[in-house]
Order: C-alpha cells, then sequence, then structure tokens
C-alpha cells in the first residue's frame, strides 16, 4: 500500500512541476505572441487611422496591398472601427474589406460546421452592412444554434433592409426562442419601411410575436397603426400584449390613444399591471383632458397604479400638477375642519401627489441649471 | 482487546478521512475543469457577444443598483461617484444609509447636493427599521437616490432599496465595492439574451488589495503585500471565480455573492427580498429562489459571469478575516438548515439532488474533517494505529492534491483573463498556493467550526465591523458630479 502512496506522490510532484512549468510557458506564450501581433498590427492600424482621418479618400490601395499576416493582426481593430464610422469614412473602409476579400470569406464561413465560425462570420457581415449577404443571414434565423441566430439577428439589424422584417417575425415564432428585446431592437433598425409587416403581425396567433411587434412600432413612432394597436388594447387575449399596447400608445403619444387608454383604468377590478401601464401611458401622450381620470387613481388601493398616476400628472405639466396640488389642499382642508390640522396623517393620493410635486419641482431646477449652465 | 479495538477504528477513521480529501479535492478538479471549459467558450464568442449592441439598445433592461451603507463615511463619495458613471444604457443607484454613526450621508449631500423628496416607500417586501427621509441628486433626480432609515441590519437596507427601485432588475452592491466600468453591462447581458429564463445573475468578486484605484477605477492590478491577503487571492480564484462558474455550467449555482448580484426585482418581491434573520442574506435568497421557482414548475437559470469583476477589500488581520469566516460558515449552516427539505429531494432537481447535498458533505462538514484528521492522525501515530511511513505519505498526497487544485486554477486564470501581468505576482501566485497549506487552511477550519456551531446553538448574530484600509487611491478629482 505504502508503494502506491509513494507512486500517487511522485505523480502529484510531476504534475505540480508540470502545472507551474505551463503557467510560466502560457505567459511566455502568450507574450511573445502579443508582442508580434502588435509588431504586425503597427504599420496597418497607422494606415488605417491616417485612411479614416482622410474620410477614405486617399490610402485604399495601400491597405488592400497590406499583406494578409499583417491585415490579420489588425482585422479585430479595423473592424471596431469599422462600427465607429459613418458616412463616407465608413464607406470607404467597407470597399476596402470587400477589396480583400473579407465579405467573400465570411459568406463561405455562414456555411462552416462550426457554429463559432458561423456566428463570426455572421456578425462581420454585420459589421460591413453588406445588403446582398441578407438573404444569406435570414436562412441562418433557422439555424439550429441559438447563438447563432442572435448573431444573424443582430447583423440583419446593422443592415437594415426591411425585406428582413417577415423572416424575423418567423424566426420568433420557434420553442428555441431569441430574445425579444434584441428583435424589438433589430425591427426598429429595419426602419418605417418594416411598418406595414409589422402592423399585419398584430394578429399573430403567437403572443410573444403581437408583444415584440407592437414595442417595434412604438419605436418607430409608427403614428398610422394607432387605430390597430388600440384594437389590440381592448380585444387581446393576453395580458402581457395589452399591457404592451397600452405602453406603446403612450409612446405614439397621438390623441387616438387617449379614449382607449382612459377606457382600461377602471374598473378597479381590471389586472393591475394594465392600468398600471395606462396610466404612465396617459402621461406619455401628454393629452391634459386626461387630467380628470388619472386624478381619480391618485387614492387608488394598488400602490403603482396611484404612484404611476401621480407621475403622468406631473409629466402632463402645469394642468397635471395644479390636480396634485388640489388634492393636497382639499385634504389639508378636511384636516382643519376636522381640528386636527398639521398633525393629520397624510393619505396615499396626498403622499403620492407630494411626491411627484417634489420631484417636478426637482426636475425644474435641474432643467434650469441645465440651461444656465 | 479494547486497545485493539480503538487503533482499528483509528485506523479505518485516517482512511475515510484521506479518502474524504480525495474526493473533496476531486470534487474541486470537476468545477475547475468546467469552468475552464466555460472561459473557452466565453473567450471564444468575445467577439459577436455583442455588448456593445447592448449598451447602444434603447430597449436593454434598466437597472436599480442598491448599495446599503453602514458607516462607510470615508468610501462612499468615491464608490458613488464610481457606480454613477458605470457603462449601460439606463440604471439608477439606490443608497442606503443604514443608521450610520458617522458622516456617510453628510459626505453624500454635500457631494451630490442631495435635495429631500417625500417618496412614498411602498411596502412590497417588509423591513423593520423607520425610513427617516429620502433624497434625491438636485441636478440628477433620476439618476441618485440616497435613503436615510434607522439600523437594521444589511438585509433590512436592502429591502427598502428594493422597495424604492424602480427597474425591474435590481443589483445589490457592497458600498465598498469597486466596479469594472463594463460590470453592470455584463453581469445584465444575460437577462437580454435568454430573458425568460434568466432570474439572476452573479458576477465574479476579485480582492482590490495591493490593485492601484483612480476615481474609483481598479487600473493596476497587483498582488497585495501581505501574505495573508495573497492566500485569499488564490483562494478566491479556486473558490469564488473556479467554483462557482463550475456550478453555473452544471446548473447548480446556489451562492450569488452580496458584494455583485443581480435579480429580477419582481421575483424578489414575489418571495418577499433578504430574510431578515439569516446571516448569509445573499446565498439564502438565491436558495429560496430556487425553492420557489422549482415548486412552480418553472424553467429558470441562475448563472454566473467570470468577467468583469467586482473588486472588493479582503480581512487584512486574522481577527476580521476570523470574524468573516465565522460568519460566512454560520450562513452555510443557517441556509441549509433553513432549507433542509430541499436537500436529496428530487423534486428541487439538480439543486436538491446535487448542489444542496454537496454543501453539505464539502462545504459544511470539510472544516470537521480537517480538523478531526489534525487530531486523530497524531493520534493514531501515539497508539501505533498507523505508522510514520503512511502518515507523511497521507498528508502529503491529501494536500499535493489540494495544491494541485490551487495550481490548476492559477493555470487556467492565466489562459483566460491573466489578470495579474507581473511576473512577481505569479510567482507570489503559485508560493501563496503552497503557503496556505501550513497554517492558513487549518486556522481557517477552526474558525468554521466555531461558525456552524454558532449556527446551531442558535446564538445572535453579530456582524461586527470590518475595519477597511482602504484602496491605492488616487487623490480625488476636484470637482465631481453624477453622470448623466
Amino acid at each position: 500500500m505504502l508503494g502506491v502512496f509513494t507512486l500517487v506522490i511522485a505523480v502529484l510532484a510531476v504534475i505540480v512541476a508540470g502545472t507551474s512549468a505551463a503557467i510560466i510557458a502560457v505567459r511566455v506564450v502568450r507574450q511573445a505572441r502579443h508582442r508580434r501581433i502588435a509588431a504586425l498590427a503597427a504599420g496597418p492600424r497607422r494606415a488605417l487611422l491616417n485612411f479614416v482621418a482622410d474620410n477614405g479618400e486617399q490610402g485604399g490601395p495601400d491597405l488592400v496591398a497590406i499583406p494578409d499576416e499583417a491585415w490579420q493582426a489588425a482585422e479585430p481593430g479595423a473592424l471596431a472601427l469599422l462600427g465607429k464610422l459613418r458616412g463616407e469614412a465608413h464607406r470607404a473602409l467597407v470597399s476596402v474589406f470587400l477589396r480583400r476579400g473579407v465579405a467573400r470569406r465570411a459568406l463561405g464561413n455562414l456555411h462552416s460546421r462550426s457554429r463559432v465560425r458561423r456566428a463570426k462570420a455572421a456578425q462581420v457581415l454585420g459589421d460591413l452592412e453588406l445588403r446582398r449577404a441578407v438573404p444569406e443571414l435570414c436562412r441562418l434565423l433557422t439555424d439550429r444554434h441559438l447563438e447563432v441566430r442572435v448573431v444573424a439577428v443582430r447583423a440583419l439589424g446593422r443592415i437594415g433592409d426591411p425585406a428582413a422584417a417577415w423572416r424575423l417575425i418567423a424566426a420568433l415564432d420557434r420553442s428555441d426562442q431569441i430574445p425579444s428585446l434584441l428583435a424589438t431592437h433589430t425591427l426598429v433598425q429595419l426602419g418605417p419601411e418594416a411598418e406595414v409587416t409589422l402592423s399585419a403581425a398584430l394578429d399573430h396567433p403567437q403572443a410573444r410575436v403581437r408583444a415584440v411587434c407592437l414595442d417595434a412600432l412604438g419605436l418607430l413612432g409608427a403614428a398610422g397603426s394607432v387605430h390597430r394597436i388600440a384594437r389590440v388594447l381592448t380585444e387581446d387575449g393576453t395580458l402581457d400584449v395589452r399591457v404592451a399596447a397600452a405602453a406603446n400608445l403612450g409612446k405614439l403619444g397621438t390623441r387616438a390613444g387617449l379614449e382607449p387608454l382612459t377606457a382600461v383604468l377602471t374598473p378597479a377590478t381590471r389586472p393591475t399591471a394594465l392600468r398600471t401601464a395606462a396610466a404612465k401611458a396617459l402621461g406619455d401622450l401628454g393629452a391634459p383632458s386626461a387630467v380628470p381620470a388619472l386624478a381619480a387613481l391618485l387614492d387608488d388601493e394598488q400602490f403603482w397604479v396611484a404612484h404611476e398616476a401621480a407621475h403622468a400628472l406631473r409629466r402632463l405639466g402645469p394642468a397635471g400638477q395644479d390636480a396634485l396640488r388640489a388634492v393636497i389642499e382639499q385634504e389639508a382642508g378636511r384636516a382643519r375642519s376636522a381640528g386636527v390640522g398639521a398633525h393629520a396623517r397624510p393619505s396615499s393620493a396626498a403622499g403620492h401627489a407630494r411626491e411627484a410635486l417634489a420631484l417636478a419641482a426637482v426636475a425644474a431646477a435641474a432643467h434650469e441649471m441645465a440651461t444656465v449652465g | 482487546m479494547s486497545s485493539d479495538v480503538i487503533r482499528e477504528v483509528l485506523r479505518v477513521s485516517d482512511w475515510l478521512i484521506f479518502a474524504y480529501f480525495v474526493a473533496l479535492n476531486s470534487s474541486y478538479l470537476v468545477l475547475i475543469l468546467m469552468a475552464g471549459l466555460e472561459f473557452g467558450k466565453h473567450l471564444r464568442r468575445a467577439p459577436f457577444a455583442g455588448a456593445d449592441d447592448m449598451f447602444r439598445s434603447p430597449l436593454t433592461l434598466p437597472v436599480s443598483v442598491i448599495v446599503p451603507a453602514y458607516n462607510e463615511g470615508a468610501g462612499i463619495v468615491a464608490a458613488v461617484q464610481a457606480m454613477t458613471s458605470l457603462r449601460y444604457p439606463r440604471y439608477e443607484v439606490v443608497v442606503v444609509d443604514d443608521g450610520s454613526s458617522d458622516d456617510t450621508f453628510e459626505r453624500l449631500r454635500a457631494q451630490f447636493d442631495l435635495v429631500e423628496v417625500p417618496r412614498v416607500v411602498p411596502g412590497e417586501v417588509p423591513y423593520r427599521s423607520h425610513v427617516l427621509s429620502v433624497h434625491v441628486a438636485r441636478g440628477h433626480p433620476e439618476t441618485l437616490t440616497v435613503v436615510r432609515k434607522t439600523n437594521g441590519g444589511k438585509a433590512d437596507a436592502l429591502n427598502v432599496g428594493i422597495n424604492l427601485a424602480r427597474h425591474p432588475l435590481i443589483c445589490m452592491v457592497d458600498a465598498d465595492s469597486v466596479l469594472d466600468p463594463d460590470a453592470l453591462l455584463s453581469v445584465a447581458k444575460p437577462f437580454g439574451d435568454d430573458p425568460l429564463r434568466v432570474v439572476a445573475c452573479g458576477g465574479v468578486v476579485r480582492i482590490a488589495n495591493g490593485c492601484k484605484v483612480v476615481g474609483g477605477r481598479v487600473v493596476d492590478v497587483r498582488m497585495p503585500r501581505q501574505w495573508l491577503i495573497r492566500v485569499q487571492v488564490v483562494e478566491y480564484l479556486r473558490a469564488f471565480l473556479m467554483g462557482r462558474t463550475g456550478w453555473s455550467r452544471l446548473g447548480g449555482l446556489v451562492v450569488i455573492s452580496g458584494a455583485f448580484g443581480i435579480f429580477r426585482r419582481d421575483l424578489v418581491v414575489k418571495i418577499g427580498g433578504m430574510a431578515h434573520d439569516a446571516i448569509g442574506e445573499d446565498a439564502e435568497l438565491v436558495v429560496r429562489l430556487h425553492h420557489y421557482l422549482r415548486e412552480q414548475g418553472a424553467d429558470y437559470r441562475v448563472i454566473f459571469v467570470a468577467e468583469p469583476v467586482s473588486w472588493s477589500e479582503a480581512p487584512a488581520s486574522l481577527r476580521v478575516l476570523g470574524r468573516q469566516r465565522r460568519r460566512w460558515h454560520r450562513g452555510i449552516a443557517e441556509i441549509l438548515g433553513k432549507h433542509r427539505a430541499m436537500i436529496g429531494n428530487p423534486r428541487y432537481g439538480r439543486i436538491g439532488l446535487l448542489a444542496l447535498p454537496y454543501y453539505v458533505v464539502f462545504e459544511l462538514l470539510a472544516p470537521f474533517v480537517e480538523l478531526a484528521a489534525l487530531v486523530l492522525l497524531p493520534l493514531g501515530l501515539w497508539v501505533d494505529a498507523v505508522d510514520l511511513a503512511f502518515a507523511w505519505r497521507f498528508a502529503l498526497v491529501a494536500y499535493g492534491y489540494g495544491l494541485l487544485i490551487s495550481l490548476f486554477s492559477l493555470f487556467i486564470e492565466e489562459v483566460s483573463f491573466h489578470r495579474y501581468p507581473r511576473w512577481s505576482d505569479l510567482l507570489r501566485g503559485v508560493l501563496a498556493a503552497i503557503i496556505e497549506n501550513f497554517g492558513y487552511r487549518q486556522i481557517l477550519a477552526v474558525w468554521q467550526v466555531s461558525g456552524a456551531a454558532h449556527a446551531w446553538q442558535g446564538r445572535k448574530p453579530v456582524w461586527g465591523t470590518m475595519h477597511r484600509q482602504g484602496f491605492d487611491e488616487s487623490p480625488p478629482r476636484d470637482s465631481v458630479g453624477v453622470a448623466p
């Protein structure tokens, strides 16, 4: 038995020594590799910065002529630079990438067996904002690996071709889902031309698809879809979808949203999340005619309904803030007539009103400071 | 006859202890290998992870960063400045001054031009103390809220912060933590990637002692000067970075450090917020979250991200370290006792069948076995139950395997994140991995046993005071304010 122990100790000693040596070797190799890459990338990096500083007018052929090894060392930096550029400089740098065959290689890598390589290729095509890659990226929306689909969705957003809208919506209807927020952001990046597709998708059988499309319409400012969204608010069978409809009616800020939003505030038996979202949306809507309905909610039993109503009144400006003051004064009057004066315990309505007015005063002071500054 | 029996019992005990050490270190090895795989996956995917897209998206979920503070006057301004200038699209910082007797609040008021607002504090999660006042920064009322309350402990302060948090994600951060600029972005990213399932995400905590901190940022990572803290650096790498990443990959993460963790607010409210009676309230919250979600049959994930990080000051004296480790182990004992119905129960899946039993056998009991070995092995030698040749080989294999585990952790750290750029720091790390076996582990076991005993005796929990040395901080900037 002792022999086994001795053997184990010897093996452990070898592994300990080997691991210590490996730690040192890893550092030596990494530092040498970093130095080599830094040396290789230094020239191309200078050329890239000069090229961008000249708005891409000069130096393009020099960048194309950089040897492959040096370009590969500089490519991550060049791709990062691409994301920061707009306009002519961006187009010129994209042209350099295309002439170096980066897009061709990336399109080829979309068919790679490695999911990491497929995802990297999709990322590069998105960075290049290459429209001709859209059909291939749309094909990637059915990739068996979620992480590849996610990168394809982001790339389609960067490219911003509205033709991809319906494929993106179709990709949402899977069990292994693309994150809703990412899908929404991408649909928004496709621009106003996607509105028709998004509006049509409000009748989609999947609640998640309807919610995503509602959020995208709200962010796009699709005022033409207000009536359809109002219909979803009143008729949809899923609470989350109705909440999204309420929030986005507020964002769209048209008068057509006023009546349906006011209608869902009462009775108090309606879901709290819906009433809270509607109260908040009325504040976003900016219509002073919502003041009476919101003021009536200040003593609501549900904390968040009353809280959002008070803050919606604050955002509605003088008319809303007058209503908040009125609640406080009414309560003070009642306290005086009851003979308790300043010792009265404030009601929740007055509490919410005081909070909203105080924040309005702070925000006004901050705005004034910023204006003066 | 009886002496033969005693000798046989001691001999068998020594072998059992040896088997336990092998199993314990093998379990660490599995977790470290899992962590290595996870880091490899993470690093290969970094080029297309989309962190910048998340930063630019108007839809990124906003976060409420809750900072409980008790007598943190010395560092609170720098900490809040750093927290209000994190790289994240939309978030608020809620500082809860838990009845500090020092000038914590006054410093905040002077620095951020705080103005009192009559906020209505909802009672969604229970708190026992009394909220004295709520303040916002005059120039940026949406960004910074400071609450003053009577002292009620960390859990109580966090509950007040949860009540006042306005955003769907809440991030709990210690007031002495220094966050990397992208820390919030990284720790919130899983919620954007998998919003239907991710319910909580922990970030790695590293030791800031010895590092250079400028403007609330760690700008130069160095090994601390004291060996006591260097040993803790290796321990944090092995247990927190590697261990928790391994558990995250196995789907059995039950500890998210209170120093840096992010949760879905609605779920935290639903399970009643932080437990007032738990000394390890951070881990207890995660276990309770598992408890609730498993009972609901929910498909969910609790995960851990290894980079970037939150930096924290580690105890520099044995006295403070002892208090901290007693408290930690007491926390483990209390949590396992409170949620004992989950242990071994298939209803709770991997948490009930794997993670919690592991915590009982290899976390809670480990110091007891370590101390037993320190007593029984010499005793076995004394009564001739084992011979000297066995004893020294036993010790060498047990501690050698432990050393190997620490070296593997250093190796994976060097391959993946290589946060310590100096050769001298690398050498100190390797030496610390050796030194921890001589005295540190043994004294730790004594404190841990004492902590568990306090839990089982039902003694009143005492948090104690952490005497901070402060970071290697450059002079403060002349003019500071809340970042927009």
